[in-house]
């Protein structure tokens, strides 16, 4: 099945560390379902971007997962005093190649991702989500954004999705 | 020489005896003149031991998992008593221990950070309630005091004093150790005497590390070295009162390595095993029940198995730290013995000052201040955070602040319900402790059943010294002790019960003990919850302190409170109700929740001070005397001097990497750097070089609305030019931190941001010559006054978790 023959999810998840996320990433790639791609990204406390990937979509056609946006939001804890903290939220839209999208990610990553944070994306069919969402188990936020249609179009759709979610679920929508 | 008049101190020196003519022809000397006050012969040399946080069911001693041979070793020798009884809460424990009187009465019904308009809550001692300390010394004994202190107020621990407050002012002659209620045990910001002497060097060497609980043990020997050297018969008191083992849970990864495994069955399973050994080693009767779990602890089985080694981990690095404690008490019991002094030296040990604490949540924390600061995280973000700053094997080193579970605490406790803050249980209130004097004692590894609670302990030293309690300390008549002696019972294990009746009251949680009677008032408040919400209830007008919930306990058949006979005796209950109200009004427990008065609209005034400056050569102030920058809009100025080919360094650093702030040049860049609590981590750097020659560089931080952890633009200046700019979207709403200090010109003890790490402490290369901080106060006087409330929530939450 190719990416435009079906609906797109489009996961994002949430982190306060690096080993969260990539124990994520490596049971999403572990779980024994089809996807388009995983992307994880983390910066650690001396600003150092770390990326890894294992994208499918170019080899399908697409633009590159990483390299059509990267959102990662992080959880708002209420305070003593009944109040609450935004979220700890950036957005960077943009489109790269292939062959830029390590560099271009590290960018991003480098404007969205707090420092000693770290952000999942995984884009997967529909079909697999039974399988593949509980594979996520240590997201501090989790959101999936769906959408169909043309393979490019539908997987930006899903992202933008998901970029959505995560910013009304962090108190910033 | 006359008999000395010890019962009013000073004691006066004797009248000239000699004889003094216009020359020496004729006159004679009295050689008295320069003698000192002895005490009477025979006075031990006295050890006074406290641990902190730590709770009955922690050492082996009395059937707990943490080896302490050391604490056995001197149980050996000496007595256990298993019915000592502390006050559930810090500061109040150690004004009760130091002063023999009830710790209301001496203004600690709370800790020392939070000094309440009160009588029983200034967190200053009345001057008609001298403490032992200044008895002992003014009666010619050496004093000491080493490590945690907790009894000077907040704002009161810098250069301004007034040193009355601080630990020479109570009458020890040498102080080495920290004046708030925890520290890092990697690098302290301590005080010697009357001075803040922050991080010391040793710090920075790698291969030998500085580690705070072998310090306190090389200086307390090296004090005993060098008093014995200047003078072979005076006798010595010491207080050592261990950082250990309250939060920051710092200690080498081999002491943790030593119980790897030991608490994967979990807190449920270890409170069964430590009853069992509690009664195979009879430091419980035999028909003691073991209480029954509260909700408010998940059962272990309700853990997610993922989670599970997460919080093993945290009981496993606990219990490594508590036992470097015995060893390092030890260490010190050692250095007595070699001096051929162990068999008149009275040793005091008491383990835990209020039970175990459970100020962790029951999550735990890899900063204990995210949880001071109210930030709730869940046991999952408390791992991946600890994972952050190098996972599970760097808990318990510098990287982190932690704290473990409530629910290990509780264990810790065993056979008792609740912990510290808990007034109204035995979990709170009732500690083990060992009494050691050779030369005394022949009943030696016997065990002592009368009820004894912490303000006996001065009665019994003066009493086993021979020292009256004085009548009049400097002119002023001195309030009787409340105390009584328990020194019948070092001889005699039937020696008749001293104390037969005693109140207890902590936060609100009461509890009246007579003749075996035990009436116990807790709120229904979960105690690690401080919320204004939680709060709510005990309003003034709305808590009736009669009305809740009373249970009744016989202890002489029920020795760990398990079986509530209020229903059966409710004249009993009325009896101890009335009887807490008389002891209440007499020892300055009322109003009741004074300690947490701020929420009830009780703030103090506001300060009116808006600028703060500090010259380049301040250092190490304390975390409580650093301009009030939270949820409000400031600046940062600070003129300086660049020489030629440009300068890097600290020019103003707030506490370290889990919680503050630091202006600093890096690579010819002006760069600001804020750590929330470690949580989030926030930058902005000039994007341009410094200038050389006479320069001012700024930060101003404009927030975004008057409440607590406010987000904000940054923008940075240099010579009043824009250079970078940034945001910061959530502060610290409370406080970066429970110890580290502010610094002008450098970065003392752990850094605030790790990029210059590997060049600590960060001294900066040119010249600080001023830093400025200009506060801005919320336009609306109703804006500042409900962010100035909030910070004042903020500060009792943070003052009960010391």
């Amino acid at each position: 099945m190719k990416i435009d023959d079906e609906a797109t999810d489009v996961l994002i998840g949430g982190y306060l560390s690096a080993e969260a996320a990539h124990e994520d990433y490596e049971a999403v790639l572990g779980c024994g379902e089809r996807l388009w791609g995983a992307v994880v990204v983390s910066k650690d406390l001396d600003r150092t971007v770390s990326l890894e990937q294992s994208d499918h979509t170019v080899e399908e056609g697409a633009a590159g997962l990483a390299g059509v946006g990267f959102v990662v939001g992080l959880f708002a804890p209420p305070l003593l005093a009944a109040t609450a903290i935004g979220a700890a939220l950036g957005a960077v839209g943009g489109k790269a190649l292939h062959k830029k999208i390590g560099s271009s990610v590290e960018k991003m990553a480098e404007e969205t991702i707090p420092i000693g944070g770290a952000g999942l994306i995984v884009a997967y069919p529909r079909s697999a989500a039974g399988k593949l969402e509980p594979a996520v188990t240590r997201a501090i936020q989790k959101v999936v954004g769906e959408a169909e249609g043309h393979h490019v179009k539908a997987l930006k759709g899903a992202l933008a999705d998901a970029e959505k979610k995560m910013a009304e679920e962090s108190g910033n929508g | 020489m006359s008999e000395i008049d010890r019962g009013h101190l000073p004691i006066r020196r004797p009248a000239f005896s000699g004889v003094v003519n216009r020359t020496l022809q004729g006159s004679q000397p009295d050689w008295d003149l320069i003698a000192h006050p002895t005490p009477p012969e025979g006075a031990p040399n006295v050890l006074l031991v406290l641990i902190d946080d730590a709770g009955f069911g922690n050492p082996s001693t009395f059937g707990g998992p943490i080896q302490t041979p050391n604490y056995t070793r001197i149980a050996a020798g000496g007595l256990r008593y298993n019915r000592c009884h502390v006050t559930a809460l810090c500061s109040p424990t150690r004004a009760a221990l130091l002063t023999g009187r009830n710790n209301h009465a001496v203004g600690f019904g709370s800790v020392g950070e939070f000094a309440g308009g009160f009588p029983g809550y200034s967190a200053t001692l009345p001057r008609d309630c001298a403490p032992l300390p200044r008895t002992l010394k003014e009666n010619g004994y050496s004093t000491a005091a080493f490590g945690k202190w907790h009894l000077t107020p907040d704002g009161q621990q810098g250069p301004a004093g007034p040193f009355d407050r601080w630990p020479n002012g109570w009458g020890f002659d040498y102080f080495y150790g920290f004046l708030g209620g925890g520290a890092s045990q990697w690098d302290p910001c301590l005080a010697e005497n009357q001075k803040i002497i922050g991080t010391p060097s040793e710090f920075y060497d790698e291969e030998h590390p500085y580690y705070f609980p072998d310090a306190m043990a090389d200086r307390t020997i090296e004090w005993l070295h060098g008093v014995r050297a200047q003078d072979a018969h005076k006798p010595f008191f010491a207080y050592f009162s261990t950082g250990c083992s309250h939060a920051p849970h710092h200690v080498a990864k081999q002491w943790a390595e030593k119980y790897r495994g030991k608490f994967d069955q979990g807190w449920d399973k270890l409170r069964e095993e430590t009853f069992a050994r509690q009664k195979e080693l009879g430091v419980i009767p035999a028909d003691t029940e073991l209480t029954a779990r509260d909700e408010a602890f998940p059962a272990w089985e309700e853990v997610p198995d993922k989670l599970k080694a997460f919080y093993a981990r945290q009981m496993e690095v606990y219990a490594g730290f508590s036992e470097n404690a015995d060893h390092n008490v030890g260490r010190v019991i050692d250095a007595i013995e070699e001096l051929g002094e162990l068999d008149n030296t009275l040793i005091v040990w008491i383990w835990g000052d209020n039970g175990a604490s459970m100020e962790g949540t029951v999550t735990g924390s890899f900063n204990e201040l995210t949880m001071q600061n109210g930030i709730p995280l869940t046991d999952e973000m408390q791992l991946q955070l600890s994972e952050r700053y190098g996972g599970l094997d760097q808990w318990g080193a510098a990287i982190m602040d932690p704290h473990y579970s409530a629910a290990w605490a509780w264990a810790g406790n065993t056979p008792f319900q609740w912990g510290k803050q808990v007034g109204s249980h035995l979990g709170g209130t009732r500690n083990p402790m060992v009494v050691h004097w050779p030369a005394r004692i022949k009943d030696a590894g016997g065990l002592r059943t009368q009820f004894t609670h912490v303000i006996d302990l001065a009665p019994t030293i003066l009493e086993l010294a021979g020292i009256p309690a004085p009548d009049t300390v400097d002119g002023i008549t001195q309030e009787p002790l409340h105390g009584s002696s328990f020194a019948a019972s070092l001889t005699d294990g039937d020696a008749p019960e001293h104390r037969t009746q005693q109140y207890f009251e902590t936060i609100g949680n009461r509890g009246m003990y007579k003749d075996g009677w035990w009436l116990a008032m807790k709120t229904a408040r979960v105690p690690w919850v401080i919320t204004p919400d939680a709060l709510k209830p005990y309003a003034p007008g709305v808590w009736d302190p009669d009305a809740g919930p009373a249970e009744l306990y016989y202890l002489p058949d029920d020795f760990s409170q398990a079986k509530n006979l209020a229903a059966a005796h409710p004249e009993k209950v009325q009896e101890l109700k009335d009887l807490f109200w008389a002891e209440a009004e007499r020892y300055k427990v009322l109003p009741l929740l004074a300690t947490l008065s701020t929420f009830f609209g009780m703030v103090p005034p506001i300060p009116k001070e808006t600028k703060f400056e500090f010259r380049g050569d301040v250092q190490n102030v304390l975390s409580g005397m650093i301009p009030r920058i939270y949820n409000r809009s400031y600046s940062i100025t600070a003129d300086l001097v660049v020489p030629d080919g440009g300068a890097e360094g600290v020019i103003v650093a707030e506490a370290d990497h889990l919680g503050g702030f630091t202006l600093y040049v890096k690579d010819g860049k002006l760069t600001h750097t804020y750590s929330m609590m470690g949580v989030f981590i926030f930058q902005q750097v000039a994007e341009e070089n410094l200038p050389s020659g006479e320069v001012t560089v700024r930060m101003e931080f404009a927030a975004d609305a008057p409440k607590p952890a406010t987000g904000g633009d940054v923008t940075l200046y240099v010579n009043d030019r824009q250079v970078g700019k940034g945001r910061m979207d959530h502060t610290v709403p409370i406080r970066f931190s429970g110890y580290a200090g502010m610094d002008i010109g450098r970065d003392n003890g752990g850094v605030v941001d790790r990029a210059y790490e590997d060049k600590k402490p960060f001294a900066f290369t040119g010249t600080v010559k001023k830093v400025v901080f200009d506060i801005e106060p919320h336009a609306a006087a109703q804006d500042e006054l409900d962010v100035h409330t909030a910070e004042q929530h903020g500060q009792a939450a943070h003052a009960l978790s010391e």
